[in-house]
């Protein structure tokens, strides 16, 4: 009998007048990885926070690895590592220095095995006594992983891993974390909002957005809830939805800025009847969605998981973090 | 959550009872030496903050010890120590022996400031959060920082002294009032390093140490003893400067360096105000010590 490794009813965070998180229910077992993927702002952050102590529960409750995070916080923080979306390590001491303290921190007696071992596994053992502020974003990364792991936890919360990287640092970071679940029998639950990253790498993924969960699954059981594709449209002069809803195999149009958002039922059929019907010189922007979490997300929310518009200010902060981390 | 496991998670709960994580005095013990450490590692790594502890002491000595320099010695005595006081006219022997407990009482007030910047620091990067996210409390976060910057204050002390010893000081009271002064110092330091982490524990402002360090340390470091003798001011100066516990420090260390003799009831004082700002600031910090 295996004890879930996140057990959360009806979570609920409210600061002020924003609802982040709204009655969110989130059963993990233990072993996987889970994902929850949603767009920036959706509340991936928050129930981090919620579930980790760092932030006060409004509403509901939560229960990692068997400890209430409410009533013993502290039980439950002995049992979870985490690693931050910005890569958060104190670069003015050594990565043996790091480890050092995260023991000290989390009061464990014969670490000094652990995380030698733990440096081979990341290939960081010759740069031990090297300051972490010269590492590189990869390095930085492996031993942001190194100190989550270094206390045996059973679940590690990894807010956003992949952020900033480029597509090959991605891709690494992506095995990584497989081994270390597959590895250190470790549940992990990573929040993201790269629909690949969460296809590629969970075995369950809850969908976000304003604070609710809008789905929740295997990534093949979210694909296949949705038996249909999607194009955008955008002409000028708009269509009317009428001239839509003729063309065929549409199964609804709904207006998307100031194009439209049609469901179909087999996106090549619909675009070729588009190409006849309606004059090529006025189409002004198309897109074809296969089957795919974003189109499960375009399904359920009308909307973009990975709309890029939300995104500038969160990566300028997110460089600039970087820039001030790497000072 | 199914019966065994709710079975389970009973009875890890009664197992964690005894090995409460927030109880533990060994334990948390650790957290402090971790976190302690780190401030003095991180500090002294800083070859700047190297020099500017050696070079400081020098500074003042130098320049505001200098101020008196053309006013002749028996002219000083009487401003120093007033014309009825023949104890005090016999063992003044220049304004920098009169200064120097003074003014290393004074710098004990602004150290405080360091500590309130490198937590907000620490909040501002995340770190607070990876500390925070361990089982580590905000109270033990809040004393260790709180002691790891009154540490590094009291590395002023020897090099102040070598610096007087340079200017022609000499002292020859005995090593007990020494290491008497020395604590008192050291107290003084605790209790206002303590006092800024309390008063910033909720903030993020990288600004706000130096505010508050400008309200609290001015007014502090001249309704004091430390610079001049009391009896030249006005009385509403003379009620602050007694209740100052910079004048018990700058007292106590004129005693040891001036007259040779010691003051129990100032390192009293000393100590009561370093374990009352403690014991509220712990109060304070475990409640809003903010994580970001």
């Amino acid at each position: 009998m295996t004890l879930a490794a996140i057990d959360a009813t009806g979570l609920t965070k409210v600061y002020g007048r924003l609802t982040a998180v709204d009655h969110v229910d989130l059963k993990v077992s233990a072993g996987g990885v889970f994902g929850l993927l949603g767009p920036n702002g959706a509340g991936k952050t928050t129930i981090i926070k919620l579930l980790t102590g760092l932030s006060d529960i409004t509403e509901g409750s939560a229960y990692v690895a068997g400890f209430d995070v409410r009533r013993q916080p502290m039980h439950a923080k002995q049992r979870i590592g985490w690693v931050a979306a910005e890569v958060i390590l104190d670069d003015d001491l050594s990565a043996w220095e790091n480890l050092w303290l995260q023991a000290q921190l989390q009061r464990i007696s014969g670490w000094t095995d652990r995380a030698r071992s733990l440096l081979r596994y990341f290939d960081l053992d010759d740069r031990r006594s090297d300051r972490v502020g010269g590492f590189s974003t990869g390095m930085r990364k492996k031993l942001e992983i190194a100190l989550a792991l270094l206390h045996q936890p059973e679940v590690i919360f990894m807010d956003e891993p992949t952020i900033g990287l480029d597509a090959n640092t991605r891709r690494m970071l992506w095995e990584m974390i497989r081994g270390v679940n597959r590895e250190f029998q470790v549940t992990v639950l990573l929040t993201s909002h790269y629909i690949e990253e969460a296809d590629a790498l969970c075995d369950h993924v809850a969908i976000i957005d304003h604070g609710r969960f809008v789905a929740q699954g295997t990534p093949d059981e979210l694909k296949a809830r949705v038996r249909a594709e999607f194009i955008e449209l955008e002409t000028r002069p708009p269509l009317a939805e009428a001239e839509l809803l003729a063309l065929p195999g549409v199964q609804s149009a709904r207006s998307q800025g100031s194009g439209w958002l049609l469901r179909v039922a087999s996106a090549d059929e619909t675009l070729a009847a588009i190409l006849t019907r309606v004059d090529p010189r006025t189409i002004h922007r198309v897109n074809v969605e296969r089957p795919s979490l974003e189109s499960v997300f375009i399904d359920l929310t009308g909307s973009r998981i990975d709309s890029t518009a939300g995104e500038v200010p969160d990566y300028r902060k997110f460089y600039a973090n970087l820039r001030r981390a790497q000072r | 959550m199914t019966p065994a496991a709710a079975e389970e998670a009973a009875e890890r709960r009664v197992l964690g009872w005894w090995g409460r994580p927030g109880g533990d005095w060994v334990a948390q013990g650790r957290q402090f030496w971790g976190l302690y450490a780190r401030e003095l590692l991180k500090t002294f790594r800083n070859p700047w903050v190297i020099v500017i502890t050696l070079v400081q002491p020098f500074m003042w000595l130098a320049f505001f010890g200098a101020s008196f320099e053309n006013v002749p010695l028996a002219e000083l005595k009487q401003l120093l120590c007033g014309l009825s006081n023949p104890g005090c006219q016999a063992a003044v022997t220049s304004y920098v022996q009169f200064l120097l407990p003074g003014v290393l009482a004074t710098s004990m007030l602004s150290i405080g400031m360091f500590g309130a910047m490198s937590t907000i620091q620490d909040k501002r990067f995340g770190f607070m959060k990876r500390i925070l996210l361990t089982p580590t409390s905000r109270a033990t976060v809040y004393l260790a920082k709180a002691l790891g910057a009154a540490t590094r204050g009291l590395v002023q002390i020897p090099v102040m002294i070598a610096a007087a010893y340079a200017f022609g000081v000499t002292i020859s009271a005995p090593a007990w009032m020494w290491g008497g002064w020395i604590a008192g110092l050291a107290l003084l330091g605790i209790g206002f390093s303590a006092l800024f982490l309390a008063i910033t524990a909720s903030s993020t402002d990288w600004q706000t140490p130096g505010v508050i360090a400008n309200f609290i340390t001015m007014p502090l470091m001249f309704a004091s003893g430390a610079l001049f003798p009391t009896a030249n001011y006005p009385s509403w100066m003379q009620t602050i400067a007694e209740g100052n516990p910079v004048t018990y420090a700058a007292l106590l260390g004129r005693d040891v360096v001036v007259y040779h003799t010691f003051s129990a009831v100032d390192l009293g004082y000393l100590a009561l105000f370093a374990a009352a700002i403690l014991l509220i600031g712990t109060i304070v910090a475990s409640r809003y010590l903010k994580a970001e």
